[in-house]
């Protein structure tokens, strides 16, 4: 099933799509990994981030060589391959990928602004006005996704200065000896990084809306490449600022840094770190409702406008459900899993499949 | 359409405001600080520290206490206690009277670490004989709790005291071949407070102490880049000099291993800010600056010999003993800890001596 072409109205320029990737994979994952990590390959474990950023590259590759081919999307691949039906079937369960994403981002991000700033927070009345700022941004099409997605690194990216602040206490002994874990624990350590890095994927479900999309090939890949720099040198400077069993006790390593935070005009950096990182979180719902919503008008014809509001009406009563830490953890535990699935296992598998049929259809 | 959305906005705002609970400064307890003391039946008495603004400017300090069996019931009797609500966002400083600090602080800490309102620039220290006393005083015009921990931020900043606060204590006592140091603080007068040492923690447990007169060699050990300030006197000569060390670094070697075996070596810059000879020539900055050399390595030899008696690694030589080895055996280096030598080289250097010779 081919697909009609995006008129280029509605198309964004390639470059855009740095951001697109990079806002989509920094949201909450990176408020706590380096914990997660060091569990299995102790202060060995940047080299595991390093690692599983490079190997990202890979599957970057595999995605445009598949979107390439079928000249479309994920429903159009799914359909190039398995045929419209099948096809339509394996596509609707991204839907429910990018749902639970946007679930475990907002419900995360949520908990965080309980535990840290506002302890009787309501879970329904935040969702309520989050979700609506989504659907509003939604309404006004993909360039304004991507336009959110666009601010929503540049503006909060000087956070990343304030990190400095926890340099001053850095002993890089902490690091030292490099390797001391084996080949098998810095594996499973990069298995651990994937609820951090997942989001790369999306040029799967926007690959239609890009003028020229092939050229965005590079800009997707440097966008991976700057966001895997930023959580090597942040899981550094955590390793180095933290002692190990310290960390280990450390649920958002990130957060508890802008604890040594001191400047003149605030006494405590957390608030304003935490309510900046609201606009972190943005373009990950936005792009999540947008992406799922998008493949409901193709695969079911829905109306995007109708969908959306019945996906994020969806997000609003299944977030009541995760109310303490355990369920919280379950959900991004899970979210973690699917999407190693999905991007090391079904996007792989997806890339040789159409290979295959090409070579079929060619002959 | 636009009507529509204004009203929509000036709903959600409202609805926002409603979500959480508001703290208006005025009707809220400040705990700025806050002391620890073991009572008779192992009960721990917990003192809070308030400001209180008066309106002619000058802070004032209200302090109260309550005694319970564990920590967690001291913050309630605490709360129950207070007429308003206590908040824990602008702690600057918590003291353990010298037996709490001889029995174990960590479960204490844990509230610390545990509350995310609560900063990690938090200074520790302990109080000699008990907090209350120290915490009950009036010092300064700016509010005790500011005052206190002005001083310790004073003197980790110019002076002798190794830097300090509840960041570097939790890192250093979950670090693995390194523990934990406090300074301790004494009330002199009704007024004045003094640092009178270093309390050397073995797990949490303070097992020894460090006097004020050692605390120089003691920064020079433990800081990587540290200030202060020493009177050295020179043998033959009957002078004494007083030397403001400016910038010193140390740097650690691992020379050899089975028994372990590590250089330390300490560069210092200074300047000589007091002699009480008559003329200071070349000749005898030379000479001061050999007597320097001579001291800091026989003192900071002392130090460390001192520490392996009791079992004590403040400057965390398993630490860095660890980053040189794969697959370091802690177990085993608490026995090789008593076996290592340490050798201190100290290169100092005079770089000015004032306005006159």
């Amino acid at each position: 099933m081919s697909q009609q072409p995006v008129p280029e109205r509605l198309q964004i320029s390639p470059f855009l799509v740095l951001y697109l990737i990079m806002s989509m994979q920094i949201g909450i994952g990176v408020l706590g990994y380096q914990r997660i990590i060091a569990e299995a390959a102790g202060y060995d474990a940047w080299i595991s981030v390093l690692g599983a950023g490079l190997s990202i590259h890979i599957i970057i590759w595999m995605i445009y060589k598949i979107c390439g081919t079928v000249d479309g999307d994920i429903v159009a691949a799914n359909a190039y391959v398995f045929g419209k039906k099948i096809g339509n079937l394996v596509s609707s369960f991204f839907i429910i990928y990018l749902l639970i994403f946007a679930l475990a981002v907002l419900r995360t991000f949520i908990e965080v602004i309980q535990v840290w700033m506002f302890p009787e927070l309501s879970i329904f009345w935040f969702s309520l006005v989050f979700l609506i700022l989504a659907v509003y941004i939604v309404f006004g099409g993909f360039r304004t996704v991507t336009g959110i997605a666009f601010f929503c690194i540049v503006l909060p990216s000087y956070l990343l200065l304030t990190f400095s602040f926890a340099l001053k206490y850095a002993d890089f002994r902490n690091l030292l000896p490099i390797f001391d874990h084996s080949a098998k624990d810095l594996i499973t350590s990069a298995y651990k990084m994937s609820l951090t890095y997942i989001g790369f994927e999306i040029p799967l479900f926007f690959y239609p809306f890009i003028k020229d999309a092939p050229k965005s090939q590079k800009w997707a890949h440097l966008g991976v490449f700057l966001t895997t720099i930023i959580y090597t040198i942040l899981a550094i400077v955590t390793f180095t600022y933290f002692s190990e069993d310290q960390l280990a006790k450390s649920i958002w390593a990130t957060l508890e840094m802008w604890k040594i935070v001191s400047m003149p005009f605030v006494e405590r950096f957390e608030y304003i770190g935490i309510a900046n990182w609201n606009l972190i979180i943005l373009p990950n719902i936005c792009i999540a409702l947008w992406g799922s919503s998008m493949i409901l008008k193709r695969a079911f014809k829905l109306r995007q406008k109708k969908g959306v509001i019945i996906l994020a009406l969806f997000c609003l009563i299944a977030i009541n459900f995760f109310d303490t830490r355990a369920k919280i953890n379950f959900l991004n535990d899970w979210t973690g899993k699917i999407g190693f699935g999905v991007t090391y296992l079904y996007i792989p598998f997806l890339f040789i499949a159409t290979m295959i049929v090409k070579k079929v259809k060619n002959k | 359409m636009i009507a529509k959305k204004f009203i929509l906005f000036i709903v959600v705002s409202l609805l926002m405001a409603g979500c959480v609970e508001k703290e208006i400064i005025d009707d809220v307890n400040i705990e700025m600080g806050l002391g620890y003391d073991l009572k008779e039946d192992d009960k721990i008495e917990g003192t809070v520290m308030i400001p209180v603004f008066n309106p002619d400017k000058r802070i004032g300090n209200f302090t109260f206490s309550a005694t319970a069996t564990s920590a967690r019931d001291l913050l309630q009797e605490i709360q129950r206690k207070s007429a308003q609500p206590v908040v824990t966002g602008s702690l600057e400083i918590a003291l353990f009277g010298e037996e709490m600090a001889k029995k174990g602080v960590i479960e204490l800490i844990d509230s610390f670490e545990r509350d995310a309102s609560i900063g990690a620039r938090v200074y520790l220290a302990v109080g000699e004989g008990n907090a209350k006393d120290i915490l009950s005083g009036t010092y300064g015009n700016r509010g005790n709790a500011i005052h206190l921990s002005d001083l310790i931020k004073q003197n980790t900043d110019k002076r002798n005291l190794p830097k300090t606060n509840l960041h570097l204590f939790l890192f250093d006592h979950y670090q693995k071949g390194k523990d934990p140091y406090m300074p301790i603080l004494k009330k002199l007068e009704a007024e004045i407070i003094d640092i009178v040492g270093v309390a050397l923690f073995k797990g949490d447990k303070m097992v020894h102490t460090i006097p004020a007169d050692k605390m120089f060699f003691f920064k020079l050990l433990t800081d990587k880049f540290s200030q202060g300030s020493f009177k050295i006197k020179v043998r033959e000569e009957e002078e004494q000099a007083a030397i403001r060390d400016l910038d010193s670094k140390n740097k650690f070697k691992l020379t050899k291993r089975d028994p372990y075996s590590i250089t330390v070596e300490i560069k210092i810059e200074g300047i000589i800010r007091e002699y009480t000879g008559q003329m200071l020539t070349p000749a005898m900055i030379k000479k001061i600056e050999k007597e320097l050399e001579n001291t800091v390595n026989e003192e900071c030899s002392t130090l460390i010999a001192d520490f392996q008696g009791h079992g004590v690694d403040p400057i965390g030589f398993g630490h860095f003993i660890k980053s040189k080895t794969r697959g370091f055996d802690f177990k085993k280096w608490e026995d090789d800890y008593k076996n290592l030598t340490v050798h201190v080289k100290t290169d100092a250097k005079i770089t000015e001596v004032g306005i006159v010779e």
